[in-house]
């Protein structure tokens, strides 16, 4: 990327532009401009996130526990994840957590968005008052839902007689996920209710009066003009969310720590504690690589498939 | 153990890093004194290290003593020694990393040396059992240690009627006569899944056979024939705590022994001044837990929490012995384990502290294990496993089997050493 950029500027051969004298003055002396203007940003990226991303990709490659002497070991790290059941258990359990996150947070957020662009009172307060969650700290609402989960919500459950919910959620390995994942909505909800907010403002009000005059119900107004005219919002959306919760982490330390037993423990955490605490630093640097290619694929034929659908005015 | 240990350490990260600052800035000035380091692990133990070592210096006027306080000593330590730059003098943890540097040849042996008499000779046993330079070596000596077993409530036990158990029977007894009494016995902590694992401690190396970890690093033995008594006490004795033990952690169950709410936590030593935080006054009683039915075969497992160790081939090798010799003086000693709620290494101390005082005759009678985990491999994930057998995820056929299953494939895909018992 950082190599494109820079390289735009000059692709103007010398032949393509002769004896033009101001098209020859922008294209040496703008670009200069430019190159200044780029050079911190490139700089940083670089020393910060490429140079420490290809020492990664190196320690993949190596046995190395993260620190002192190590040896270059081929793929090996890479064979042995693919018979690693704990790797395995890990990707399912992100994958479906992701996936099912992804779907409520942008039906939640969508229709939370609806309802907050109609006309109704103190919609300003009210806008400002579902984008709290977004501002405050995920490890610090996670200690909040943990106390819920872990004293409210089993007081409540005991109390309406429904056995499944006395005991803690987060103590039970087959629903421990659901926790995490009423957080996660809840939280990632606000950013993506702005989102949808500022794309359903840029749909003219006439549409809807023509709409209105044809007869056509909210239902309908909804799906055949809203939608398809915030599409662009909706792809968009869509990416991030699967993106993010693809790398959950913060979440997960914060509710369950990956318990109970490994029942919730997303690639990330995995990645983490292996790697820092268990001191496979090459092996899990391994996995970090091969989570790095998936996500990767996956965003972009979200965004072939997605961007299919949006239309324009 | 390792949780509440970086807990307390981030608070004191900063003043470490800036005491490290300025003992480096003070090091710089040229004079004709002997100038040694002295590379200090841990970060509750700062001031008492700063002071000695200061102390030190105003008794041997010809030498400079160097404090380094460190983040994350582990990592700086190998660090270090990539670059061939070991520190004259350490304080360290007696962990498997010990092990594993000790193996490594980068320590002095102490073997012979006189100061290695004043000690215990039951701690000496554990460093040698995390791993030595040459059979026989001793290369590092004990300074403090810690235990693990179970803290009471005396003055519930006195309600009842309850003696301290001296056998399992006894103790599955004692928990019952409490559940009965409608008092809860233990207080499970299994959201913190380590706690799980200090709880363990205790059972494992009283019930699997001997050389166990070594038989295993050796492939000759499987956890499905060393482990099964293990793991069963384990289940029973969280048959005895309360109802939602799952959604409970560790300060949860140091809060709630400290309110009365329970009458015992399995757990180790350091969890004493967290109790003590919530309530000053509190009395607390110790005892080892008992995983036999033969009260003479019940031991403590207990850890060097510090060890005094220093490099193989120092510059200063006199110097450096003198520092030590120096820290080891019996009231410094002493000193030390009363300010950190410690158990002293020398021998014929004893922790003045009195919640350490049930666990003492054990220690003096030298019936001391170390904490198994120093052996077992860390990229396996015990204490979550664990957590799944307790919260009945998985039964015991299965748990043993994915430990067996796990200790393979480790095995399988590491290149380097697995700790002191294969290198």
């Amino acid at each position: 990327m950082a190599g494109a950029t820079r390289t735009r500027p000059t692709a103007t051969r010398p032949g393509a532009a002769p004896n033009d004298g101001r098209r020859r003055l922008l294209s040496e002396r703008t670009p200069r401009a430019f190159y200044w203007m780029v050079a911190p940003a490139v700089v940083l990226f670089a020393v910060f996130h490429t140079l420490p991303a290809i020492r990664g990709l190196l320690y993949s490659f190596t046995d190395s526990p993260g620190y002192g002497p190590w040896e270059f070991v081929g793929l090996s790290n890479y064979v042995a994840l693919l018979s690693d059941d704990r790797v395995r258990a890990a990707y399912l359990f992100t994958f479906q957590f992701a996936l099912v996150a992804t779907v409520l947070v942008n039906v939640i957020a969508l229709g939370v968005a609806v309802l907050l662009n109609s006309r109704i009172r103190a919609k300003n307060a009210l806008r400002g008052l579902f984008f709290v969650p977004n501002i405050l700290a995920v490890l610090v609402i996670g200690y909040v839902f943990n106390y819920l989960f872990a004293n409210s919500l089993p007081a409540i459950a005991s109390a309406l007689g429904v056995e499944r919910l006395s005991t803690s959620i987060l103590a039970d390995e087959s629903l421990a996920w659901v926790g995490v994942v009423v957080l996660a909505v809840w939280q990632a909800a606000a950013f993506n209710i702005i989102i949808y907010l500022a794309g359903l403002q840029t749909v003219p009000e006439e549409i809807y009066e023509a709409a209105a005059i044809d007869g056509a119900r909210p239902w309908r107004r909804f799906w055949s003009i809203t939608f398809p005219l915030i599409a662009g919002f909706f792809t968009i959306n869509m990416v991030l969310s699967l993106k993010n919760f693809l790398q959950v982490f913060d979440h997960i330390i914060a509710i369950t720590n990956g318990g109970p037993g490994t029942s919730t423990e997303s690639i990330s955490v995995l990645i983490y504690r292996g790697g820092f605490q268990g001191g496979e630093y090459g092996y899990q640097t391994a996995n970090a690589v091969v989570f790095l290619v998936v996500i990767v694929l996956f965003s972009v034929v979200q965004l072939r498939v997605l961007q299919r659908r949006e239309v324009s005015l | 153990m390792r949780s509440p240990t970086m807990r307390r350490a981030t608070g004191v990260v900063a003043g470490a890093a800036a005491l490290a600052l300025l003992s480096a800035c003070g090091s710089a000035g040229s004079e004709s004194r002997t100038t040694i380091t002295l590379f200090q692990f841990k970060p509750e133990a700062v001031d008492f290290f700063t002071q000695a070592a200061a102390d030190f210096e105003a008794e041997n006027p010809d030498v400079r003593v160097v404090v380094d306080n460190v983040p994350d000593a582990e990592t700086l330590l190998r660090t270090r020694l990539v670059k061939d730059d070991v520190p004259d003098v350490m304080t360290l943890n007696g962990n498997g990393t010990f092990g594993e540097l000790a193996s490594a040849e980068v320590f002095r042996d102490w073997s012979g040396d006189p100061l290695l008499k004043e000690v215990n000779p039951a701690y000496v046993d554990v460093v040698q059992e995390l791993g030595e330079g040459a059979p026989g070596e001793v290369n590092g000596i004990p300074f403090a240690a810690n235990a693990s077993g179970v803290l009471y409530n005396p003055e519930i036990f006195a309600e009842q009627g309850l003696e301290v158990p001296r056998t399992w029977e006894e103790f599955v007894a004692t928990a019952q006569t409490l559940e009965k009494a409608g008092v809860t016995p233990v207080y499970g902590t299994l959201a913190d899944a380590w706690t799980v694992q200090a709880a363990l401690a205790p059972l494992v190396p009283q019930t699997q056979p001997e050389d166990f970890f070594e038989q295993r690093f050796a492939g000759t033995t499987t956890f499905e024939q060393g482990w099964p008594e293990a793991l069963e006490k384990l289940a029973t004795l969280y048959d005895y705590t309360q109802p939602n033990a799952g959604s409970r952690g560790y300060d949860d169950g140091t809060q709630a022994f400290a309110r009365g709410e329970a009458a015992m936590l399995v757990i180790g030593t350091y969890a004493i001044p967290q109790v003590r935080t919530f309530e000053p006054d509190f009395e607390i009683g110790s005892f080892a837990l008992p995983a036999t039915d033969d009260p003479a075969a019940t031991t403590v497992v207990s850890g060097v929490d510090v060890l005094l160790a220093t490099g193989r081939d120092g510059e200063h090798p006199e110097e450096s012995r003198r520092l030590v010799e120096f820290l080891l003086e019996p009231e410094r000693v002493a000193a030390y384990a009363e300010a950190q709620v410690a158990i002293p290494a020398l021998e014929g101390q004893v922790a003045q502290d009195p919640a350490l005082a049930g666990l003492q005759p054990l220690i003096d009678a030298g019936r001391v294990d170390g904490f198994f985990d120093h052996q077992f491999i860390p990229a396996i994930p015990l204490g979550p496993q664990l957590q799944s057998y307790l919260l009945g995820g998985t039964d015991m056929e299965t748990t043993l089997a994915q430990l067996d299953e796990d200790w393979d494939a480790v095995a399988a895909r590491r290149t380097w050493g697995l700790g002191a018992v294969e290198s």
